[in-house]
């Protein structure tokens, strides 16, 4: 468990941010220049708040009210910084064995043994790091804080070195060690896909403030802000009104249309924004339309398309419309030929209220 | 296109003969002298020799154990002032030696202003071989800090804050991190320091004067003896060339080649 309030105010850059992370894996994302870092290196002791608090398993290593301040020898955190920052001048194996040197010789050879084997790393003992792979400097760097048994590991963009194939693999690896040691991990990031992949619990920074913080889902599909819902890849941001509310449901005016969204405590006329991400706007095929009860249902044609690996964005403006477009589509591959889009171009989609997500139009401005 | 380059060749020339022929001049000169050995075993080179190497290893101590700190702090801190505690760290290496010299008997002097009080006690320091390693220090400690100081700024700070993390004491982190990282950066400056100390000629004869045996290093007896014994002035010159050479050869290839190379 990690509770941190930290503040300062320096070059004109305010920190001012408080969250809390209990165990597994949490990430704090948002854009480079939020501060994800700095907060980092104030949980470490490296860097110091003017004001604020920091709880790790219920100890407290810094609170500037009661003048408590552990320096980072004392604080048991392993921090992992962007690019390992492993000693160019040791070996793999001194690297990892660099915070154990007051045990007995055989001792440490005994752990650093062990974490040579748990991290797969045997053959590689007696490379320097400019000899190694990103992923093997990674798994070095995660042995070396790991070594001296941290309460808390404290990773600073972990991927941002590496090649894409490899970043999906190294994903997988991370949870797994997080997983087999049950450390509590604080991973930097402002990579989407970072986010997503490994955060259970994401807490999102913007200019030097907590801007969201919640589980996953939460964050992804509820975001509480325009900004929020930018970060997060929303990708469809529509602004609309709220018309009236019903039993059941919410009902909203976008493009002329009249949207039914789950209910929700606004006044009629709010201003509000319609999100969807692009992947939960499903295509209905005319054919399969009375298969069911449907809602929301549009209709419009595709004005552009971008194929990306397996993946189709599409942009769709709506019938009547005179904007560039409208909503923003991705589909598979298969199912975008399966439908051949490419022939048709025309289109009717349903927004299924269960995808939609309204946040006020006023929120997070100010 | 060539044509161009035939014309840039011309400074080329003129310029390598220039530096190059004096060079060679003076071993042409000392191979064909009588009694080259002789005159290495005659006290004024020998005493030269034994004092220049004493006093400069001396004066490479002082930098090195007063200057690293300095340059670390220079390198790692934002001090106030630091940029006037920068300009006065770089002064001696443009200030004519002969002014250090004087400044140096100013302050240290029999009558000088810290030197009238150490005076009193009993402590004089000036035409001694103390004098000489002061004014060895104070004009080449500039070289070792300069280089300390561009050593450790090279240094990652990221890496240092992961080794308090690992629970590595300011000092610990310092040995085993800092230090050798830094390490070709501080032998090279280390190697400069010495080199300068060793060809100290303008402060050394203004504050320590040119007693044989306890304020003659080489220089001065190299200036000593070319009006008395050629021979002797030329051995030392060639002994000081070869050495000058030796250490810049050095210092490059220490610079070169990191052993650790780039680790980002």
């Amino acid at each position: 468990m990690l509770e941190v309030a930290v503040e300062k105010h320096f070059d004109g850059f305010r920190l001012d941010v408080a969250f809390t992370a209990d165990t597994g894996l949490v990430v704090i994302f948002g854009p480079s220049g939020a501060g994800k870092s700095l907060t980092l290196q104030a949980i470490a002791g490296t860097f110091l708040p003017k004001t604020g608090r920091i709880v790790i398993d219920g100890q407290i290593v810094y609170d500037s009210a009661q003048q408590i301040n552990f320096p980072p020898q004392a604080r048991r955190v392993g921090y992992v910084p962007q690019h390992y920052a492993l000693f160019p001048h040791l070996t793999a194996k001194e690297n990892i064995s660099f915070g154990l040197v007051h045990l007995p010789r055989h001792r440490q050879e005994q752990r650093t043994g062990e974490l040579i084997e748990l991290f797969d790393l045997r053959g590689l003992e007696h490379r320097r790091p400019r000899e190694l792979s990103g992923g093997q400097q990674q798994r070095i760097a995660l042995a070396r804080a790991l070594a001296v048994h941290p309460r808390l590991l404290l990773l600073d963009e972990p991927f941002a070195a590496l090649d894409a194939p490899l970043r999906g693999a190294l994903r997988q690896e991370l949870a797994q060690v997080q997983e087999r040691w049950g450390i509590t991990t604080l991973i930097v990031t402002h990579d989407l896909a970072d986010a997503f992949a490994l955060g259970q619990r994401v807490i999102v920074y913007d200019g030097g403030r907590v801007i969201q913080q919640g589980t996953r889902e939460e964050v992804f599909f509820r975001p509480v802000t325009h900004r929020v819902a930018e970060f997060v890849g929303t990708g469809n941001i529509l602004p609309a009104v709220v018309e009236q509310t019903e039993e059941g449901t919410l009902w909203l005016r976008w493009q002329g249309h009249r949207i039914a969204t789950m209910p929700a405590l606004f006044a009629p006329r709010t201003l509000v924004y319609l999100c969807i991400r692009p992947t939960q706007i499903l295509i209905v095929r005319p054919d399969r339309l009375a298969e069911r009860e449907r809602e929301n249902l549009l209709c419009g044609r595709i004005v552009s398309e971008m194929m990306q690996a397996e993946t189709y964005t599409l942009h769709m403006r709506l019938d009547h419309s005179n904007a560039e477009h409208d909503l923003e589509i991705a589909l598979p591959a298969y199912v975008y030929h399966r439908l051949s889009l490419d022939a048709e171009k025309r289109l009717m989609v349903e927004l299924r209220r269960q995808a939609l997500h309204v946040i006020p139009r006023d929120a997070g401005t100010t | 296109m060539k044509s161009n380059l035939a014309i840039l060749l011309l400074p080329v020339l003129l310029v390598t003969g220039f530096l190059a022929l004096p060079l060679l001049a003076v071993f042409l000169k000392v191979l064909p002298q009588e009694g080259v050995w002789a005159t290495l075993q005659q006290p004024l080179v020998t005493e030269a020799l034994r004092l220049s190497v004493i006093t400069s290893l001396s004066s490479l101590l002082l930098a090195v154990v007063f200057g690293t700190p300095i340059a670390y702090l220079l390198a790692r801190c934002h001090l106030p002032g630091a940029a006037l505690l920068d300009t006065l760290i770089d002064l001696p290496m443009v200030l004519p030696p002969t002014v250090a010299g004087v400044a140096l008997l100013m302050a240290f002097g029999r009558r000088g202003l810290l030197g009238s009080w150490l005076d009193a006690v009993g402590i004089h320091i000036g035409f001694t071989t103390v004098a000489v390693i002061l004014a060895q220090s104070f004009v080449s400690m500039p070289f070792y800090i300069r280089a300390a100081r561009a050593g450790f700024q090279s240094v990652d700070q990221e890496l240092e804050r992961v080794a308090y993390t690992l629970g590595h004491s300011a000092f610990s982190t310092f040995l085993r991190v800092t230090v050798p990282l830094a390490l070709p950066a501080l032998l090279g400056g280390a190697v400069m320091a010495w080199a300068r100390a060793l060809g100290e000629f303008g402060a050394t004869i203004m504050f320590a004067g040119n007693l044989i045996g306890r304020t003659q290093t080489m220089p001065l007896a190299i200036y000593i003896a070319m009006e008395s014994d050629l021979t002797a002035a030329l051995v030392l010159s060639a002994i000081l060339v070869l050495v000058s050479f030796s250490v810049l050869l050095l210092v490059r290839s220490l610079l070169r080649r990191s052993p650790f190379g780039a680790y980002a």
